[in-house]
């Protein structure tokens, strides 16, 4: 009986645990993902509720979103504006699956409000209005990028602000206008209008995914950067060999000219050289391969290979082609982690949360996600990137008055070479008062020595204006 | 002198005063009930019947069967308050006055039951002998589903008998505490793991044939149930993790060879890829409980009706909707309670039969609550289980109530026994003197 009851005191104490554990995993759920069950499109409670939805503004207060006394919802004025808006503020029907107003939709209308807000509302009886939601997000800035936009091209601009990250504007191209989606059954929208391709949109990265290769060479191997290389336009190993753009031959070089001229095969070499265990590791320390929940929005996961069956795909993942894919915003991250002395921020879209009495109930704030590369590392890369921008592939990315750093990318979409690259330039300012990284694809823009290197030096040289 | 000291004793044993926790639950009942009552534009009568039934019938039950036997009030008066939640719950969100009105009919059937499992567990003290009797009743009560006329599928799961639209149950539901009982009888005293091989393989054989039945979360519970008992009856850790073990091997070869099992686990993983149909359920759940949040939406201000099944299987998510985060978590605390309580009903036995009876018991609805909330919130996958006495479904409470039964029995017997220890010690102590 004694040897009974002790057996039954440990079964019972371990029934009472796992209990605990499933309230707590229970709470924990609720807590962390309530609000984005809650705002599920396939939510009726959202539809039939009588509340009206609460304002979606911009960092600065603009109103990007309103609800008038009749119950519609109103949009910014001005049609340019508002399409370049579209992806980011969403819209009532729900076809930008990752906008503010689906994804935000149970705060907007407070659907399930506190007690002392719904006991207030019933002596006034006004009609239930849900909470605002101001964003990070700077309206006319990226309204006006959206407008710099290369006519007839896709693509996407996301721009940060590496030191709090914030995300300050999220330009999606084609794009569509909120208002028009009673027409959207006569195909007078583009279906991918209504992906925000800064958050769903896996490119492959090609020659901007070698700050990745170098990050892990320098932290590896500090004495890499005075290694020396020999390119000879193409290179034959086991398996395959690999060129570089045009074929040309860069000759004898070092880590910095190879990286300022986006050398292939010297970057190749470095990957053969790294191993797919130390490119990956340092690949997923950047966030590749991770289920990114960052709470403010939805952002499709980056991917690295976990396995390779031969050494061609290693070497061609060096440079970032193969199965190797990442969303602008994420590469934004990446920039704005070299040029944050190696710290990743979380990057974050909502400012603050306040409900309709007036009362702030969510704040956002600065956070650090994670420390991706030790602080020399990251001034290496750095410099590296300043280089480029100053006399390498990136050249027109330069502003005057300003340190900018960058690198260019021009990603092979297909085996063959009738389809155009999308062209890559991510980068950032170097500089404490405005702390702006930036990530521009440009599907189908050839070299990223061109159109997106220019288009990020215009965009960084108006988010100081504008921003400051 | 002596017979009414034994009574004394008896009302001291019961003395954790009980009374504050039986006026929380009658107000909460009157409450929500007169709540719902007054709600919409018309009175609704059937609903102010229950205002006062529910709370005056919580009030009797507990006072009439505390002076029957000392029983042990807490775990009685949480049960009730278990089932009264039930009652408020689908008087609120089903369609119909009827299914609330079932389900109060069905709970005064499951409190009858629940008198008649107490008094049988402490009259009838020959349980080995009839033990063989028993198993045989069990396998051909669960293999009723196969009858040709009277065998119902339901969900996928061939588990139900009877005569459609007039009386159905579900025999998995009635042969939990035979089940529990044969395996306590058969476990009792410590045996040697060769005296043991009947019971288990009976044991096995229910698992089976609720296996074919594919009723794959009474198969869950009988399995987890028996392996628990086993190894607190005989202290053999390695026998009951090999058991463990075989049934994890079984659970793969099941998942392998069962396109249904294949398919929970893949709605469980992502229901999100199939939306319209095998996800609907477990997404409209998923989608109740977060726009419940911390308080709820509010007595009747919710919809939980777009979950379908929002009455069974899926009431603790229609709970949460309504009632919110806090509540929700507080009812899991209340199973708890029960729980915790019927441990010390298990350690207090005093033969091992009734020791192992009653934590049988506790450890099944323990699981049993286990598995349905955590398939509500997808922690695990869904396996079709019941909300004990929350949820809708006459054979499940009344099932249940029967399980309680046995163990309040057992309870007001081991209080009988303590007070006459006490009686004895003091009786020795007055000879000495």
């Amino acid at each position: 009986m004694k040897e009974l009851r002790r057996n039954m005191r440990f079964i019972g104490t371990l029934a009472v645990v796992l209990f605990v554990g499933l309230a707590a995993w229970f709470a924990m759920t609720v807590y962390a993902q309530g609000n984005i069950w809650a705002s599920d499109v396939h939510n009726s409670r959202l539809k039939t509720t009588g509340s009206l939805r609460g304002d979606i503004t911009d960092r600065d207060g603009n109103v990007l979103a309103t609800t008038a006394e009749d119950g519609t919802r109103l949009y910014t004025e001005n049609a340019l504006a508002r399409r370049a808006l579209s992806q980011t503020v969403g819209d009532t029907a729900g076809m930008s699956g990752t906008g503010v107003e689906t994804f935000w939709s149970s705060t907007l209308l407070d659907i399930s409000s506190s007690l002392t807000d719904r006991l207030s509302e019933l002596f006034h009886s006004t009609r239930h209005v849900g909470s605002s939601v101001q964003l990070t997000i700077d309206g006319p800035l990226q309204a006006w990028i959206a407008s710099q936009f290369p006519r007839g091209y896709r693509g996407a601009v996301c721009l940060i602000n590496y030191k709090t990250g914030e995300i300050l504007a999220m330009v999606s191209m084609p794009n569509y206008d909120p208002y028009d989606l009673a027409a959207r059954s006569e195909a007078t929208v583009e279906d991918t209008a209504f992906l925000n391709r800064c958050l769903q949109g896996l490119y492959t990265p090609g020659s901007v995914f070698k700050i990745i290769t170098l990050a892990s060479a320098v932290t590896h191997d500090p004495n890499v950067v005075t290694q020396p290389f020999t390119c000879a336009g193409e290179w034959e190993y086991e398996g395959g060999h690999i060129v570089c753009l045009g074929g040309t031959a860069h000759g004898d070089v070092d880590l910095k000219t190879a990286f300022k001229r986006s050398c292939n095969v010297t970057f190749g070499k470095l990957a053969y050289q790294l191993g797919l265990d130390r490119l990956k590791a340092t690949a997923e320390r950047f966030g590749f391969n991770e289920n990114f929940k960052f709470g403010d929005f939805v952002v499709y996961n980056s991917s690295f290979p976990t396995r390779i069956d031969n050494m061609n795909e290693l070497v061609w993942a060096g440079i970032g082609q193969g199965q190797v894919l990442v969303t602008p915003l994420h590469m934004a991250l990446i920039s704005g982690t070299v040029a944050n002395g190696g710290v990743m921020m979380k990057p974050w879209l909502v400012r603050c949360i306040v409900n309709s009495l007036g009362a702030e109930t969510s704040e956002g704030a600065p956070a650090a996600y994670r420390r991706v590369l030790s602080e020399p590392a990251a001034g290496t890369i750095a410099e590296y990137m300043y280089e480029t921008v100053r006399g390498g592939t990136a050249t027109r990315a330069a502003i005057k008055g300003l340190n900018v750093c960058g690198k260019t990318g021009s990603a092979e979409i297909s085996d063959d070479k009738s389809v155009e690259t999308n062209a890559w330039f991510t980068g950032f300012l170097y500089d404490e008062a405005h702390p702006y990284a930036i990530s521009v694809v440009i599907e189908g823009g050839g070299a990223g020595a061109r159109m997106p290197s220019e288009l990020a030096a215009k965009a960084l040289k108006k988010a100081v204006e504008m921003v400051g | 002198m002596a017979r009414n000291k034994v009574e004394k004793m008896k009302k001291a044993l019961m003395r954790s005063n009980t009374r504050l926790l039986l006026s929380a639950v009658m107000l909460f009942q009157a409450a929500a009930m007169l709540l719902i009552a007054f709600q919409k534009g018309a009175i609704n009568v059937q609903a102010l019947i229950l205002a006062a039934a529910l709370p005056l019938g919580t009030a009797l039950v507990t006072v009439v069967m505390g002076r029957i036997w000392p029983v042990d009030r807490a775990i009685l008066i949480l049960v009730l308050f278990l089932c009264s939640i039930g009652v408020i719950a689908l008087s609120d969100i089903a369609r119909s006055d009827v299914t609330p009105r079932t389900h109060a009919v069905y709970a005064c059937a499951g409190i009858v039951v629940m008198f008649i499992g107490a008094a049988l567990i402490r009259s009838w003290r020959s349980w080995k002998k009839t033990l063989p009797l028993l198993m045989a009743l069990c396998v051909i009560a669960l293999l009723t589903p196969y009858l040709p006329k009277f065998g119902i599928s339901k969900n996928g799961a061939r588990n139900w008998v009877g005569i459609e639209n007039v009386l159905t149950v579900q025999p998995s539901e009635f042969m939990k505490p035979v089940v529990i009982v044969c395996l306590a009888a058969g476990f009792s005293n410590r045996p040697r793991f060769v005296k043991c091989l009947p019971v288990i393989g009976f044991a096995a054989v229910c698992c089976g044939i609720l296996l074919a039945e594919k009723d794959l979360g009474a198969v869950l519970l009988y399995f987890l149930t028996t392996v628990a008992m086993y190894y607190v009856a005989t202290s053999n850790a390695f026998i009951s993790l090999a058991g463990l073990g075989m049934g994890a091997g079984a659970a793969v070869l099941a998942y392998r060879a069962l396109p249904y099992v294949q398919a929970r686990v893949a709605i469980w993983q992502n229901p999100w890829s199939d939306y319209e149909h095998s996800g609907y359920q477990l997404i409209q759940s998923l989608i109740a409980i977060g726009s419940g949040g911390l308080f709820g939406m509010g007595l009747g201000m919710g919809m939980p009706r777009n979950i379908p099944l929002y009455y069974s299987d899926f009431i603790f998510a229609s709970i949460t909707e309504e009632f919110g985060l806090i509540f929700a978590i507080g009812l899991i605390a209340v199973y708890v309670l029960i729980i915790m309580r019927g441990l010390i009903v298990a350690f207090n036995a005093r033969t091992s039969f009734h020791s192992l009876a009653s934590f049988g018991l506790v450890i099944m609805l323990g699981l049993q609550t286990m598995l349905i909330v955590g398939g509500n919130t997808k922690l695990l996958p869904l396996s079709g289980v019941t909300l004990p006495l929350v949820c809708y479904g006459g054979s499940s409470l009344v099932s249940t109530f029967f399980s309680m039964g046995l163990l309040l029995g057992i309870s007001s017997m081991n209080a009988e026994d303590e007070a006459r220890d006490i009686e004895q010690l003091e009786l020795r102590e007055e000879m000495n003197d």
